[in-house]
């Protein structure tokens, strides 16, 4: 990691995280350090507990560390009210779930011109916002079609499309290849791929996945709550005789 | 919040057959609410409506099982500032096949056009009637739902007094929606000779006296000489206002405004929880959803908009469905022609907004807990959650 991070979209300074069960102090994660530059495509893997989604929650605010400092896009998250985190999330932040999480009342479009109901856009733009993100993702054929209309794989493309919207200076990935099947899985990470290198989209993607891993610029792999260095070829050999 | 409403819609109509069932049970319930309100308005409107016309009625101090004997009519009329008076005994006979009895009063065919200007006969028919008497006069609604036209013979067979009247229509009369339309009207000395002639210790009496006044402001004074004038006598009565009278009507069938306002109290409560349930299964399914509304940087305050909303959407529909479905059942069907004596009974406009603004604040209450807990949603536990 460089020693100027200056350019850093994410920065973890020695962030603790523990959950408290009962009278017994969990930790998740211990004393991590972490600078992510702006256009890094970063896949953290790790086994079930590690840390992966907690990593995830903190960087998105949706979670404050036990002890350090968390800064996103210069603004140190902890500085922030949980009202002014939500709008700051949704200026900085795109989200893709493993479960894609699209309403299913609301067609493809209207899904994607979800998060600018929050912006000061009109009707029009939002429209207009939206079928360019259906665009991107290829699925601008789609756009009056319901989740249930579509496909998992072109479902996960609604959900990219609606991360999009908004221009993100980070999109965070949780698992979004795991509910996919290989050739869907495949199209996700290449659109992943395409915006992180056309559009310099700063990716953090959570990953059981060594392959779907591989497509990152950088791994990292958290154990027990910290950053460990792994061979991928030998998770990729884990991960095959798991799936078997 | 206007920018969410296609969004608030759909979710409200998401579990079609849930909130066709919320739905069904706030309009059904609020129709019952609006159309007992509706009989109480109503009634408070046509009392408010005969105001002008300065009525007094003199009743026995025991009530309506007492008479008010009939020589106190002359008595009365001697009285300075009353301008016209009129017996006015229920006769309660049965008619042909009729289950209940309509409305069948002795009354003074001379004087009780001037008492009632309101319910307008036409002057020859007026004549007709004061000039026979075995004739009578009957409302237009009950002429209409019992096919009877001039010339019509009515019998009615005693009930309460041991006489039959054979009774002949002179007269239709008619009014405002204010005055009742379904009652007969005939003349008070057909039926007392026809008690004199079998000694019938009920005879020389009337069930009660109505009496205009010249002035409203001479009202209060009059009663009070009415009542103190018969107040040593064997018949004590007291004079009221048509107001004071339809109260103490009212109370002599019980607390029927209590009633209707513990019943609806209730089915309000009732209603509460219906909905309230409703939310909270909405809340259950959707606790993903909601936590990615989160996630995405949807406010607190916009989720408790949005839940809010869908229960007053929910409130709203079913206050349109039952109070406007009341108020426009009402105006289609005649339900004189089902249940004799209802013709009067309508839905007001303003029964009807106030229903529906019951309804409404009814979805509003019940969704304040699950739009507070939706508001509230785990983001981390929420998107976890697996439905």
């Amino acid at each position: 990691m460089s020693d100027n991070h200056a350019d850093s979209v994410v920065q973890l300074l020695n962030v603790s995280k523990g959950f408290t069960r009962g009278a017994q102090e969990i930790p998740v994660l211990t004393n991590t350090t972490l600078h992510i530059p702006r256009g890094d495509f970063v896949a953290v893997m790790g086994p079930s507990g590690s840390g992966k989604s907690t990593l995830l929650n903190l960087c998105a605010g949706l979670d404050r560390p036990t002890t350090g400092k968390i800064i996103v896009n210069g603004q140190d998250l902890g500085a922030l009210s949980e009202a002014k985190l939500s709008k700051w999330r949704s200026e900085n932040l795109g989200f893709v779930f493993q479960m894609f999480n699209l309403m299913p009342v609301l067609s493809a479009q209207e899904n994607v011109e979800l998060p600018l109901m929050l912006t000061p856009l009109s009707r029009a733009e939002r429209r207009k916002q939206a079928e360019t993100s259906l665009r991107i993702v290829g699925l601008a054929d789609r756009a009056d079609h319901y989740p249930r209309q579509l496909s998992g794989g072109q479902e996960q493309r609604v959900a990219i499309a609606r991360a999009l919207a908004n221009d993100p200076v980070l999109l965070l990935a949780d698992e979004p290849t795991g509910n996919l099947d290989a050739t869907s899985a495949q199209e996700v990470l290449d659109l992943l791929d395409s915006l992180n290198e056309q559009f310099g989209t700063t990716v953090i993607m959570v990953t059981h996945d060594p392959k779907a891993a591989r497509r990152a610029k950088r791994m990292l792999h958290l154990e027990k709550g910290t950053f460990v260095q792994t061979d991928i070829d030998e998770l990729e050999a884990d991960f095959q005789k798991v799936a078997r | 919040m206007i920018k969410y409403l296609p969004l608030i819609i759909r979710n409200v109509f998401r579990n079609k057959i849930r909130s066709l069932f919320t739905g069904a049970s706030i309009a059904v319930s609020l129709f019952l609410v609006v159309m007992l309100y509706s009989f109480l308005t109503v009634q408070d409107e046509m009392t408010e409506a005969t105001k002008i016309y300065n009525r007094l009625i003199v009743m026995n101090v025991q009530g309506l099982t007492g008479n008010v004997p009939i020589a106190y009519v002359d008595r009365i009329l001697r009285i300075e500032g009353v301008k016209s008076a009129t017996p006015f005994s229920w006769f309660g006979g049965k008619y042909r096949d009729d289950k209940i009895p309509f409305g069948q009063f002795g009354v003074d065919a001379e004087s009780v056009s001037e008492v009632y200007p309101d319910y307008e006969i036409p002057p020859d028919q007026l004549k007709a009637w004061q000039a026979d008497k075995t004739g009578c006069v009957v409302g237009a609604v009950i002429a209409r739902n019992k096919g009877w036209k001039i010339g019509s013979k009515i019998p009615l067979k005693g009930d309460i007094y041991p006489v039959n009247l054979e009774l002949t229509v002179r007269g239709i009369y008619d009014g405002p929606s204010t005055t009742d339309r379904e009652m007969l009207w005939f003349h008070f000395e057909y039926l007392d000779e026809a008690l004199k002639a079998l000694n019938d210790p009920s005879a020389g009496n009337s069930g009660i006296v109505v009496l205009e006044a010249k002035s409203a402001s001479m009202m209060p004074e009059l009663s009070k000489i009415i009542d103190s004038t018969f107040a040593s006598s064997d018949a004590p009565v007291r004079a009221m206002t048509e107001k004071q009278f339809q109260q103490s009507f009212m109370e002599m069938m019980g607390n029927v405004r209590g009633f209707i306002r513990y019943t609806s109290i209730a089915v309000v409560v009732a209603l509460l929880c219906v909905a309230a349930n409703t939310m909270a299964m909405s809340l259950r399914e959707r606790t993903r959803e909601i936590a990615l509304f989160k996630a995405i940087g949807f406010p607190q305050s916009t989720i408790l908009g949005l839940f809010l909303s869908e229960a007053v959407v929910i409130g709203l529909l079913g206050g349109i469905m039952g109070a406007f479905g009341a108020k426009l059942l009402f105006s289609v069907v005649d339900f004189s022609k089902i249940i004799p004596g209802l013709a009067w009974l309508y839905v007001p406009w303003s029964t009807a907004l106030a229903g529906v603004a019951l309804a409404t604040g009814i979805g509003l209450v019940s969704g304040i807990i699950p739009a507070y807990r939706a508001a509230n949603v785990s983001v981390i536990e929420g998107l976890r959650k697996v439905v």
